[in-house]
């Protein structure tokens, strides 16, 4: 069965927070706080914005897919 | 060395799992425009195909109507199979046709944030990629640096 898009980009989101986490662990100065706030959070909220916007649009899609049929 | 160096590692992992996501990112927004046009042209297969569908009907209709406007009252002609059918044909086109504004409508809501995680992805994570590099560039200086003092 092939995975819908929105699954393997929230599976692209987890791995990115995870190397986040792996990297905070070790990277704790000044830079990395403006870096994760600055840069790493809007973009995880924009990710997480899009993929919950994609996942609507793909159940409507399946949905009038399924509706239409026969 | 490992624990010496090992912000410069996470560092440097962090700036390929960036990288990968970008790719990765770009492929999901691509296989999501791809399902939209893929569900977008299977409509309008189904609706054209229901058109033909429903015009064939309806002439079959009108047909019938003729041949029963001539008769015999003793042997009535029964249209209302065509009726059913033409009325079946239209409800479900009708249907089609509903579901095609109503995803026109999301798909052009989906745009607007679609285009902003496509600028995201194109413009602002390379420009964290680079941001990353600099870093570990300048703590990779430093180390250099501060190495022969050690």
């Amino acid at each position: 069965m092939i995975s819908r898009p929105e699954q393997d980009g929230d599976q692209q989101l987890r791995l990115l927070g995870d190397a986040w986490d792996k990297a905070a662990e070790h990277w704790r100065d000044g830079p990395a706080r403006q870096f994760g706030t600055a840069q790493l959070t809007p973009l995880l909220q924009e990710s997480r914005s899009y993929l919950e916007a994609l996942r609507k649009l793909m159940d409507l899609l399946e949905t009038a897919e399924r509706e239409t049929e026969g | 060395m490992t624990g010496i160096h090992a912000d410069i590692d996470a560092l440097k992992g962090l700036h390929d799992a960036l990288a990968r996501y970008r790719h990765a990112q770009r492929d999901v927004t691509a296989r999501g425009e791809d399902q939209l046009t893929a569900t977008r042209a299977s409509l309008e297969t189904k609706a054209s195909r229901l058109r033909a569908q429903l015009e064939l009907g309806q002439a079959e209709y009108t047909a019938c109507q003729d041949r029963a406007a001539q008769a015999d009252p003793d042997d009535p002609v029964d249209c209302s199979g065509h009726a059913r059918a033409v009325q079946q044909d239209s409800e479900r086109l009708e249907q089609i046709r509903l579901w095609q504004q109503r995803i026109d409508a999301e798909a052009g809501e989906f745009s607007g944030i679609a285009g902003r995680f496509a600028d995201l992805l194109e413009n602002d994570l390379p420009r964290m990629e680079e941001h990353l590099v600099a870093i570990i560039a300048s703590l990779e200086a430093a180390r250099r640096v501060r190495a022969p003092a050690s």
